[in-house]
């Protein structure tokens, strides 16, 4: 991963070029953010208020997906399943009426085996895809999603005990349509929660998302973690050095799953309710355009990259519509262009990183047949 | 002995002809035949079900027709389809902008889409021969950009036509605009044949089926020329294609500019048949059922036919329009939709997951 | 005998996942617990409410009781520590009492009568369920509006625009 330049060899504006092109999509939405946060006008005190949230209600989601990257699987598409298991387990903390955080560690509890097992079962299917894991994850999410209303919508009451009449359909099974989290709303962010200036810092959440960047520090580091980044690099010499190329995939999809889940149990805690079929829906694509903003790209993804990501994307989520209103008088445009953008942003990050892994591999065709010329040229 | 081998031969004969066909699309035909037999047990009129089923596939065979080129090429699956959609709703709307009406209408969104297509085509073509390997994840992100960039321009292009724009407002198009006085059923009331003379309600919609066919025609006599034929040898063998003096990125290209101009014809029948031009984010998703419909045909990631595109569409749109009516009047479950998107995506799954891929 | 070790940590580690998604499901059981200052028949007694009653749950006033009237607290766990606030006749001086109520774990709605408890009866004389009329269940119904949907509607990715 290391850049091989030569040090000393590159003038500083080249230096300058060089670090621009690695860095294209953070820099243009420093810009971006720079234009519409004036035209927004809204006061610094509420746009850091907004940032913070959604940075602890997020980040969690996002650094879900560092270890399948790690693992060369690319974007974790997939990370909607471990969404859906833990809105799973919100819902049975919500009918057994466990509070609060109680509440939280529950449903998380109860998404851990839902989320091994679907984690199993897209790391399975990935095996059978290898090259083309990111399109067949993101069909999976689609395929799951329908796997999920059966679930919720169908076998919640007859087959699956619901107590509570409360949150059932009137028509006496499937969950209705939107579940409220009242009782643990926002318990984690406030518990142990600071202000300042204004700020409410959500202090709790933001070591639990700490721990995880702890984890996934600690992660890399173990006999696994190496492993899965020797797979990452290259599935064949991985293989050759005698790791078991596709347990590796496997855990690092089952890893990435209940992370999500957690993730996802956090996120629910702080908007304090969900939409029971629609909340999983655009929670793998806004995690990752955010990541993709922080600078990552489908084979290199930080730390560093999730929380620049979160607060450069949430922020111009936030002042997008506004200033979209304050252009062109039709607050529409701005709700559009975020869209836009999140999905522009992706394809971007997906077409940069095709194009290089296609230069590489062409480089690397030109190289062997140049060395086979040269050893022809010998042997002549 | 003799009897265990003939037994073993046969049973082999059997799976051969299963594994011809697909266990997914053998399936889903089960699947489908279940409800047409189920359909008059259930009370369901029969001839008002196959004329629903014929209506869905006129409408949108022509879309999934769109996948073959790009299939044929070793382009993969063309998750980037609403481009063309694009195309079409840019024709659909222009063509209304500029006051055509009834049939001329039609005529003129085919003409105006058709340089749409070619530069959005071009374009789009352009950047997946600098993406070879990775088109898919690709299209489908290109396919949502441009969905979403056009959702902004449908709200700032200059459009006037007051059967088009907000009528408050005066300005942006309608999220949906109805076709009554322009296109609507144009096509399908050409030659119509429509029986409910005779009390049964049956009605074929000539035009839009003699449509379809002409371009099908049109896209396998494609195939069997030299450009066709050159097609296809660079998706199941680029190197060899290469090497026999054909320009893989030229014909790539060719066939990304097919897809996406049929995908913009394909819009218009469908909106022909529909009645209604659904702009902004309606566009975003048509692209899953017609991969699920051709992949249901039998197709796979790097082979098509047209019968796969005829026999995936009836299939598909079977499902889709049979499953609601006759599963609500048998077990008054409306589980139709969870039924549809677990077989259309999961089909999607099943193909990414063979391996079929040429090269790899 | 790894393999052995491994099995007994991953057993292990589900026992105590269980176990500790059980201790939630009871620290954590939330109760929502209406406090009765009312009067209570009980035994052929007759208990009268105080004049006012102020009900502090967690050094915040959750309610001001007088004769007839109903306060709502809601509690986690299945000890409910209320102060009481207590003036028994009108203009006459507040005494501050703090108790633990015990609150059964199966309830969800529980109805305390105070005058009954106060005067230290059993647990079934002030103690009861509070059974919601189905009319009132489907008031609850109304979607509780999300803060953020993230513009999630616009985006139609539901995949229903696909079927037709």
């Amino acid at each position: 991963m290391k850049k091989t330049n030569v040090p000393g060899s590159q003038s500083f504006g080249q230096k300058l070029l060089q670090f621009i092109r690695n860095n294209t999509v953070p820099i243009m939405f420093i810009l971006i953010c720079a234009y519409c946060i004036p035209q927004a006008g809204f006061s610094w005190s509420y746009l850091l208020n907004e940032v913070m949230t959604r940075l602890g209600r997020n980040a969690f989601l996002i650094l879900s997906l560092l270890i399948p990257v790690m693992a060369g699987m690319g974007m974790n598409f997939g990370m909607t399943l471990g969404a859906m298991a833990g809105e799973i387990g919100l819902i049975f903390a919500a009918d057994w009426q466990v509070w609060g955080i109680p509440g939280m560690i529950l449903a998380a509890i109860v998404s851990i085996p839902i989320s091994v097992a679907l984690g199993v079962m897209i790391g399975k299917i990935l095996n059978r895809s290898k090259g083309r894991e990111m399109i067949t994850s993101y069909m999976i999410s689609f395929t799951m999603n329908g796997v999920y209303q059966f679930v919720v919508l169908f076998m919640m009451g007859p087959i699956i005990p619901i107590v509570h009449d409360s949150l059932k359909l009137p028509r006496g099974y499937g969950i209705r349509n939107t579940v409220s989290l009242l009782s643990m709303r926002q318990s984690l962010d406030n518990l142990l929660a600071v202000q300042v200036g204004g700020v409410k810092i959500p202090v709790l959440t933001l070591l639990i998302i700490g721990l995880a960047c702890l984890f996934i520090v600690w992660f890399r580091k173990t006999k696994l973690g190496q492993d899965m980044r020797a797979v990452g690099q290259d599935m064949e010499v991985a293989r050759d050095a005698g790791i078991n190329v596709e347990r590796t995939r496997v855990i690092s999809m089952v890893i990435s799953t209940v992370f999500a889940g957690f993730g996802m149990i956090i996120y629910l805690q702080n908007v304090g309710n969900f939409p029971t079929y629609t909340a999983h829906t655009q929670i793998g694509m806004f995690a990752i355009a955010a990541l993709l903003v922080g600078g990552a790209s489908v084979d290199r993804a930080s730390i560093g990259n999730v929380f620049l990501g979160v607060i450069l994307f949430h922020t111009m989520f936030i002042v997008a519509p506004k200033t979209g209103a304050a252009i062109t008088g039709d607050s529409m445009i701005g709700e559009y262009f975020r869209v836009f953008v999140s999905y522009a942003v992706i394809t971007l990050a997906l077409v940069m990183y095709e194009s290089k892994k296609r230069k590489n591999k062409s480089l690397a065709g030109q190289q062997l047949a140049a060395e086979q010329a040269a050893e022809e040229e010998a042997s002549k | 002995m003799d009897n265990t081998t003939n037994t073993l031969a046969e049973q082999s004969k059997l799976r051969r002809l299963v594994n011809s066909y697909g266990v997914p699309r053998l399936i889903i035909t089960g699947f489908l035949l279940l409800m047409f037999i189920l359909a008059p047990v259930a009370g369901v009129d029969f001839a008002t079900q196959i004329t629903n089923v014929i209506n869905r596939f006129s409408w949108n065979a022509i879309m999934v027709l769109a996948m073959v080129p790009m299939i044929h090429s070793g382009c993969g699956l063309n998750f980037g389809l609403p481009l063309g959609i694009i195309s079409g709703l840019l024709g659909a709307t222009l063509s209304i902008e500029f006051g055509f009406t009834g049939g001329m209408s039609f005529l003129m969104a085919i003409v105006i889409a058709t340089p749409f297509a070619l530069v959005l085509g071009g374009g789009y073509g352009w950047m997946l021969n600098k993406i070879k390997g990775g088109e898919m994840m690709v299209a489908t992100y290109v396919g949502f950009s441009s969905v979403s960039f056009m959702c902004m321009m449908w709200l700032l292009l200059p459009y006037k036509s007051p059967t088009m724009v907000w009528g408050f407002a005066g300005k942006g198009l309608r999220t949906t605009i109805s076709l009554e006085g322009f296109y609507d059923q144009f096509l399908a009331k050409f030659l119509q044949i429509d029986l409910n003379r005779f009390g049964i309600n049956l009605v074929i919609p000539t035009g839009s089926l003699l449509f379809f066919a002409l371009l099908a025609f049109l896209m396998w006599v494609f195939l069997h020329t030299k450009t066709g034929t050159a097609m296809t040898a660079v998706g199941s063998n680029p190197t060899f294609a290469k090497a026999a003096g054909i320009s893989v990125d030229k014909t790539r290209l060719l066939s990304v500019v097919l897809s996406t101009w049929l995908g913009a014809v394909g819009i218009l029948l469908y909106e022909q048949g529909f009645g209604f031009v659904q702009i902004y984010m309606a566009p975003l998703n048509m692209a899953f059922p017609a991969v699920a419909a051709i992949l249901i045909g039998g197709a796979s990631v790097n082979k098509a036919s047209i019968t796969n595109v005829i026999i995936g569409t009836i299939l598909y749109q079977g499902l889709v329009t049979m499953t609601p009516t006759v599963m609500n009047a048998i077990v008054h479950l409306d589980i139709s939709e969870v039924i549809r998107i677990i077989v259309s995506n999961g089909m999607i799954v099943y193909a990414l997951t063979r391996k079929t891929e040429g090269g790899k | 005998m790894k393999a052995k070790r491994r099995l007994l940590f991953q057993i292990l580690a589900v026992v105590l996942l269980v176990a500790i998604g059980y201790t939630m499901t009871i620290i954590g059981r939330g109760h929502t617990i209406y406090l009765d200052s009312k009067t209570l028949e009980y035994d052929g007694q007759t208990y009268k409410p105080a004049y006012k009653t102020v009900v502090y749950v967690d050094g915040q006033q959750v309610a001001k009781l007088y004769d007839k009237e109903r306060g709502v607290a809601t509690c986690i766990g299945q000890t409910l520590t209320v102060t009481l606030e207590i003036t028994q006749q009108k203009g006459g001086t507040e005494e501050v009492y703090a108790y633990n109520i015990p609150v059964p774990r199966k309830m969800d709605n529980v109805i305390i009568n105070l005058p009954g408890f106060l005067a230290g009866l059993p647990e079934e004389a002030y103690l009861s369920e509070f059974i919601p009329s189905p009319d009132e269940v489907a008031a609850d119904e109304t979607d509780v509006p999300s803060d953020d949907d993230f513009g999630m509607e616009d985006m139609g990715m539901g995949d229903e625009s696909a079927a037709q």
